[in-house]
């Protein structure tokens, strides 16, 4: 008998009658629910790490940039003493954003209502007329300072959290192991190209939150113009029997977060007709450079990762995935027609807005060491695969919103998503990282891991 | 000298809109009159889906870009158009690649939308390239989703470079300014 959750709606419908995790089946409703929206807000997203940039983006002192951990806006900055800092961006006077811009570089943040004024640490200067102390006498300065949230920088991304005690480490896991290939594998590392896209989709946060927990099946259908452009080879007419990219090893971790790792070798044929068999890992990563590399960088590969690490990258590398509850990794590869870089690196993160609003946020990179040129096709690889106008996205955003449509019906919202095609956990011989290993066809194991990580938080009062 | 992509300018750096030349094109002149024309025959052929039809109205080294707008203020409130991050970042291929995916098995806009394009304020001057012509004009989408009776719209500004060839013309350059820093509209699976 599996332990009961504390958590119950109003109507007395209790986690477990959500999440059926007999059946591996999750309830519709929850895709559209202001009660569990509400929940969600304290339980997850002010509990657990969120992504909210990269330090690219805020190289000098004084540099900031807006953002938004759920519905709160915050600050994101760097003090004079180089650290970055994150802030919620609510004047604890009465409650104005103290910045009104998405990006700029100010020594103080001064509040335009008052004139309450903060430095870029988040701690309070004070206010206008010193000599009146138009901040009271029940607080000193130093306590009203604006409401600062945890950082952490990894591989230069900006994460922070409100929990006091959740470590990133305890957050990352084992998935540590596989996402360092992606984020710190170069010695200057990533570099945001520009600020990114926003938009808005009406749709609950989880139902691309989901989807980011490694759906590799839905590939094959929604994005069938991708093997027809032949991005993923096989054709239109051939997608269900040579089902090109759905073989390889799906990787989970109970704290959510999933990757997809698919072999060098079928990725690599797709582009050129040389065989993979019996080179080394250094001709390997010549033949088929991680997306955003140069050959040229390739010794940095062995300089920043494990021996281990840089094997995986050349032979079976995490390309898709996603970390909990609300990142979507995508790091893939994308050949292009006129010879140039090929590859995007993009994350996004799905930022709840409401019950039934989802801000898309796509932060698009290149490795900072990279030529401008390369630079430049990665910039526009990421474009157009991803985000607002991406050939890729662009069908996902039409699904989302009528998969919540649904959730609103008195009958429709008891349906189930049904998890049900597992394949359970199987360490393929010689694999070195850690982790719930799913060898072979993807099928839905590490969506029901996103879930499992779910439940997990939303069960915990 | 290799140029930072992250900060170089489109053309000139101090323009984030409008028109560059100052050689104006009065309305109602007969270029004036063929280039509105053009324009509204371009929306018709997009609201219609005709991609065939407003692929030839491409020249070959089209540049089509949609930069992004950031919420900024003091000193550099008014240079909100960031051209380091786009929304589209087009060539003629790639518009070919995307025309020939939403004919094709793209499950966007299939079923499609009902767009309705509005061209409006356009100012034309001449360029500096003989037969080549900077148009400015004001867009306003609204755009019909499945059976939603509520329209997801967008405006912006778009800066054209049209060109006469052999008696028509055809769109070189296009940089789509839009209004919204967030945006409303769900996806760029349409063209603006």
């Amino acid at each position: 008998m599996l332990h009961k959750a504390g958590l119950t709606l109003g109507d007395g419908t209790t986690l477990d009658d959500l999440i059926n995790r007999d059946m591996n089946e999750v309830s519709l409703r929850v895709m559209n629910d202001k009660e569990l929206y509400e929940l969600e807000m304290e339980r997850i997203f002010a509990r657990t790490w969120l992504l909210l940039g990269h330090e690219s983006e805020i190289p000098k002192a004084g540099d900031y940039v807006m953002r938004d951990m759920a519905e709160d806006n915050v600050i994101v900055s760097r003090a004079r003493d180089g650290e970055v800092h994150v802030m919620l961006n609510v004047c604890p006077h009465r409650g104005m954003k103290v910045c009104t811009a998405e990006a700029g570089n100010a020594a103080a943040h001064r509040c335009i209502y008052h004139g309450w004024a903060f430095r870029s640490d988040g701690s309070f200067i004070g206010a206008p007329i010193e000599k009146e102390q138009m901040h009271g006498n029940k607080h000193s300065k130093d306590e009203l300072g604006l409401k600062k949230a945890r950082v952490h920088l990894y591989g230069g991304l900006i994460f922070a959290t409100w929990s006091k005690d959740l470590s990133f480490e305890d957050y990352l896991g084992d998935a540590k192991f596989y996402l360092d290939q992606l984020f710190c594998r170069t010695d200057n590392g990533l570099e945001m190209l520009g600020p990114p896209q926003r938009f808005v989709l009406p749709c609950n946060w989880k139902i691309p939150g989901e989807q980011s927990g490694s759906d590799g099946f839905h590939t094959l259908t929604l994005h069938r113009s991708l093997m027809e452009g032949g991005i993923m080879g096989g054709t239109a007419e051939s997608i269900y029997d040579t089902a090109p990219g759905m073989y390889g090893v799906d990787i989970s971790v109970p704290q959510g977060h999933t990757l997809r790792c698919l072999e060098a070798a079928q990725t690599f044929k797709m582009f050129a007709d040389i065989s993979f068999e019996g080179k080394t890992t250094e001709e390997r990563l010549n033949l088929l450079t991680p997306p955003g590399v140069t050959k040229e960088m390739i010794p940095q590969l062995f300089r920043n990762l494990t021996e281990d690490q840089v094997n995986q990258l050349a032979t079976i590398p995490p390309q898709v995935g996603g970390m909990f509850p609300n990142i979507l990794i995508a790091f893939i590869f994308a050949p292009r027609m006129d010879g140039g870089a090929s590859g995007a690196l993009s994350l996004h993160t799905y930022v709840p807005k409401g019950p039934d609003k989802v801000e898309f946020v796509n932060f698009i990179f290149a490795e900072k060491d990279a030529p401008e040129d390369v630079k430049r096709d990665m910039l526009q690889n990421a474009i157009w695969s991803t985000g607002t106008s991406g050939t890729i996205e662009q069908d996902d955003a039409d699904t989302w919103p009528q998969i919540m449509r649904n959730a609103r019906g008195h009958m429709s919202k008891s349906v189930t998503l049904k998890y049900q095609a597992l394949h359970g956990h199987e360490r393929p011989e010689g694999w070195v990282g850690g982790g719930d290993l799913y060898p072979g066809f993807t099928k839905d194991d590490t969506q029901w891991a996103w879930w499992m990580a779910y439940y997990d938080l939303m069960a915990d009062a | 000298m290799t140029v930072n992509y992250a900060t170089a300018a489109i053309d000139k750096t101090s323009v984030m809109r409008g028109l560059v030349s100052t050689q104006r094109v009065p309305l109602g002149s007969e270029v004036y009159n063929r280039l509105l024309e053009t324009l509204y025959d371009e929306a018709a052929a997009l609201d219609e889906r005709r991609f065939d039809d407003w692929v030839a109205y491409l020249a070959q080294d089209l540049v089509y870009t949609a930069p992004l707008r950031l919420t900024r203020n003091g000193p550099n409130k008014d240079r909100d158009v960031v051209r380091t991050m786009k929304h589209f970042d087009e060539n003629y291929a790639s518009i070919l690649m995307r025309t020939g995916r939403l004919s094709k098995s793209a499950w966007a806009e299939d079923p499609p939308s009902r767009t309705r394009r509005f061209v409006t304020n356009v100012r034309v001057a001449q360029c500096d390239t003989a037969g080549e012509y900077e148009v400015v004009s004001y867009l306003y989408v609204e755009r019909s989703r499945f059976d939603n009776p509520e329209n997801e719209s967008i405006t912006a500004e778009r800066r054209d470079v049209w060109r006469l060839v052999d008696g028509v013309y055809k769109l070189a350059v296009r940089e789509i300014i839009v209004d919204q820093s967030t945006l409303g509209m769900s996806n760029f699976a349409i063209f603006l």
